[in-house]
């Protein structure tokens, strides 16, 4: 049956169609085992290239062990077990060539594997196919596998998306999505694949970090298939057994979708500050209604792998940051999605020590315990003149850096100076105020300040229209993280907006005046040299063209 | 339709409109088409290459009496005949006003984040210490390499890299790790001719040994996310995950015996 398979996949190497049609029409693919001979070195071939790019994670016996599979949370697939996420036949069956090559060519968006589209040629990409299937022998007997027919969806619409919203909660997705979707669900904390390794609900509201793709499409097609190997079930008895209409489970794939914005965000360098109207307070309060209206600015982090106990798989993964100043006072709010609100006893007991022993390099000493959320914003000391900055992990001995440090299990924060990782310096909140509130899985903490500090010699004085660096550092008490081992950026900037001077509109006003009046002369000549001209007895303006 | 296109003013206007739309929108759809990375054409291009175009017409406009009468046709009449009074007042708005946004696009104070200049590959100090003890980097060989001990080498790199240097420089070590995107600027790809193939090992494993805050400062040491990794790996990893990155690059690593010619 492999033999039979891969034949047709050199037989057909053009067209996904093709290969199909022959899967399922074994007479012909028997013809086009016999007219190519050649499939060994095509076995060779896989086998050459996985050795290559793909056994480092999933492991040479194609066993998903590879050296580097410990530093992943969501662990690189064992092959040889048959069950694969991302298809499109029913639950519990083996994919497709299709499925498993669409896997290899868009690689899965928010765990570590990447596209190979674009890196290996097609030829390479056909031979994986065909190696990644001899790990699991039972590709080369079972009837060849049929995708599931799939409807199309129609268009997203407020009623569609209330309407999934519904079946949301009947079918219980919030058990482990939670109730705003953030995979904050009661049972999220518990959750093992099938291997027996902890893994993170999905965050719904972060559609681009789905491993099978962002489309309503997309969703449909998993809410039809499941995903195998994870705790995520297939619906398509639920239709099967009538519990709701195949429509239905397109509205619910519709909501899903309207959870996450509807383009990914954009990284920006520059994080601007509005100004507040005038005379009207900075937001005290992290629930304040006016930060609805302002941009939020998206940062991605990633884990502090550069120094002491590393985080290879940090919790967090992107923080929103907003401003809003008055001209003498800064309130920045930053909200991140974060699946408990640590220390939580039901995480504590239930998550931390499996993410720990899951999790290499260990961590000296890195024991489960109550460990707070902490959030970390860096500034210089000073404004930077020219290109130099303080080190942006936490500065160094030579340029420190402010740091305004906020934990889940204290009321007030703290102003901090750091010189470098494991050299900080706590001196108190001093005029810096916090608020902060968890909801359905979403942290929101507001850090306020006047632009005057407390101690001028040390800390950072704002100023509008002056952009300062500006850095970020997360940590997910309940996975474990504290210390070294946590989510950062490197250097974006914040700037404070200026009122626009009233010397900005000077100018173009000169320019309209001085255009118009340019303008207004040419017409003036022009029509003075056509009346002369027309003396003259040329016809007036008639023959537009005759003076030159 | 006919008259206008063999009317010279009207040639002049579609050529002068056509060229700017292939300098600003068409230009950087051509390097796509073979398979290079789009580039924009900056905008004191766009403003020569419209500049020269318009010059070249009016030149040819005015070669030619005739012509040269025909083509300010158009022109003059706007400005004086009786019936186009009113497009003439909406021009005489229009116009200042496109001018005066353009000069309050050019004055309105843009917040933009400061340059970052920095020089990817400075220059090396003549040595350095590792782990407390002084290596010359000045002819230094890969001693793996020297003493043919490769395969071996190689295999050892392949497992150092994944484990620690994959999640930045990416699984095809080209620079677009799953954590690359978090970092600014961006970790270095390794394959392609600009990077380690152009230097040499010991360049690399000073590079690799001291890391970002290892960097002199014009390599803009406050920003780079490479570890100093002396903290996690022997000499020995080192030096075989140098050999395995070449060779996974598929590139070789400059020679000293180059350098000196």
């Amino acid at each position: 049956m492999m033999r039979r398979l891969e034949a047709a996949v050199v037989a057909f190497p053009a067209g996904l169609l093709g290969r199909t049609a022959l899967a399922a029409c074994a007479g012909i693919s028997m013809l086009a085992t016999l007219a190519h001979p050649a499939r060994a070195q095509d076995g060779e071939r896989g086998k050459l290239v996985y050795e290559q790019w793909c056994s480092q994670c999933h492991g040479l016996q194609g066993d998903g062990t590879g050296p580097a599979a410990q530093r992943m949370l969501t662990r690189p697939r064992d092959f040889t077990r048959g069950l694969f996420q991302i298809r499109t036949t029913a639950g519990g069956e083996i994919p497709t060539d299709e499925d498993i090559l669409h896997v290899i060519n868009v690689g899965m968006p928010g765990t570590t594997m990447p596209a190979w589209e674009a890196l290996l040629p097609e030829g390479d990409r056909q031979a994986l196919v065909a190696y990644v299937k001899s790990f699991y022998p039972p590709f080369a007997t079972l009837p060849a596998p049929v995708p599931l027919t799939l409807s199309s969806g129609g268009r997203a619409s407020d009623d569609r998306i209330a309407e999934g919203r519904l079946f949301y909660d009947s079918i219980q997705c919030w058990q482990c999505h939670g109730q705003a979707g953030r995979g904050d669900g009661p049972g999220a904390a518990e959750l093992d694949d099938e291997w027996g390794n902890p893994i993170r609900a999905a965050d719904l509201t972060q559609s681009w970090m789905f491993n099978g793709g962002s489309t309503a499409d997309d969703i449909y097609r998993r809410l039809r298939t499941g995903l195998d190997g994870t705790p995520m079930p297939s619906f398509s008895d639920l239709l099967n057994a009538g519990f709701m209409t195949d429509d239905q489970l397109w509205s619910l794939s519709h909501y899903v979708r309207s959870l996450s914005p509807a383009d990914p965000p954009q990284v920006q360098e520059v994080i601007q500050v509005e100004r507040a109207a005038r005379f009207v307070e900075v937001p005290r309060l992290a629930s304040d209604e006016r930060w609805d209206e302002v941009e939020a600015f998206y940062v991605p982090l990633v884990g502090q792998i550069i120094t002491g106990d590393r985080a290879f798989d940090p919790a967090v993964t992107s923080v929103w940051v907003q401003g809003i100043h008055d001209g003498t006072e800064l309130a920045i709010r930053v909200t991140w999605s974060d699946r408990s609100k640590s220390p939580d006893p039901t995480w504590q007991q239930l998550w931390q020590p499996r993410v720990l022993a899951a999790l290499e390099p260990k961590g000296l000493g890195r024991e489960p315990g109550a460990r707070p959320d902490r959030l970390s914003i860096q500034f210089p000391a000073v404004i930077p003149e020219g290109m130099d900055r303080p080190y942006f992990l936490m500065g160094d001995s030579d340029t420190p850096v402010n740091l305004w440090q906020w934990r889940s299990d204290q009321t007030r924060p703290q102003r901090a100076t750091g010189r470098g990782v494991n050299d900080i310096t706590t001196t108190g909140p001093g005029i810096l105020t916090s608020d902060a509130q968890w909801v359905n899985g979403q942290w929101q903490v507001v850090f306020r300040r006047d632009f005057e500090p407390n101690n001028a010699e040390t800390e950072l004085r704002f100023e509008l229209g002056r952009p300062v660096p500006m850095a970020f550092f997360v940590w997910d008490g309940d996975s474990g993280e504290d210390g070294t081992r946590g989510a950062i950026s490197t250097w974006y900037f914040l700037n404070l907006e200026e009122e626009t001077p009233v010397s900005t509109y000077i100018a173009p006003f000169l320019a309209f005046l001085i255009t118009g009046a340019l303008g207004l002369l040419a017409i003036t000549r022009a029509r003075r040299r056509d009346r002369e001209s027309a003396i003259g007895g040329t016809p007036a303006a008639a023959t537009a063209a005759s003076t030159s | 339709m006919k008259s206008y296109l063999g009317h010279p003013f009207w040639q002049t206007t579609i050529v002068i409109v056509t060229a700017f739309a292939v300098i600003r929108f068409g230009i950087p759809y051509l390097p796509p088409l073979i398979g290079l990375a789009s580039a924009p054409v900056p905008s004191t291009v766009v403003f020569q290459y419209t500049v020269t175009v318009i010059v070249g017409l009016l030149v040819w406009a005015s070669s030619n009496e005739e012509r040269w009468q025909a083509f300010k046709g158009p022109i003059w009449s706007l400005l004086v005949r009786p019936e186009q009074r009113v497009l003439r007042g909406i021009l005489l708005v229009l116009i200042p006003g496109l001018v005066a946004f353009i000069t309050y696009d050019t004055v309105r104070p843009k917040f933009a984040a400061p340059p970052t200049l920095r020089s990817i590959h400075p220059a090396p100090p003549s040595q350095i210490t590792f782990r407390g003890e002084t290596m010359v980097l000045d002819r230094l060989e890969n001693p793996l390499r020297a003493a043919g001990r490769t395969d071996e080498a190689s295999a050892t790199g392949k497992t150092v890299y994944y484990q620690n240097c994959m999640p930045c420089h990416g699984d095809y070590l080209d620079g677009l790790g799953h954590f690359a995107t978090g970092f600014s600027p961006q970790p270095l790809p390794l394959r392609g001719g600009g990077t380690i193939a152009q230097l040499t090992e010991s360049f690399v494993f000073w590079r690799i040994a001291k890391g970002g805050p290892g960097l002199p400062r014009e390599g803009a040491p406050w920003n780079s996310a490479m570890p100093a990794w002396e903290e996690f790996l022997t000499a020995d990893e080192i030096w075989a995950v140098i050999i395995f990155l070449y060779q996974q690059a598929g590139v070789s690593p400059r020679t000293w015996g180059e350098v000196v010619e």
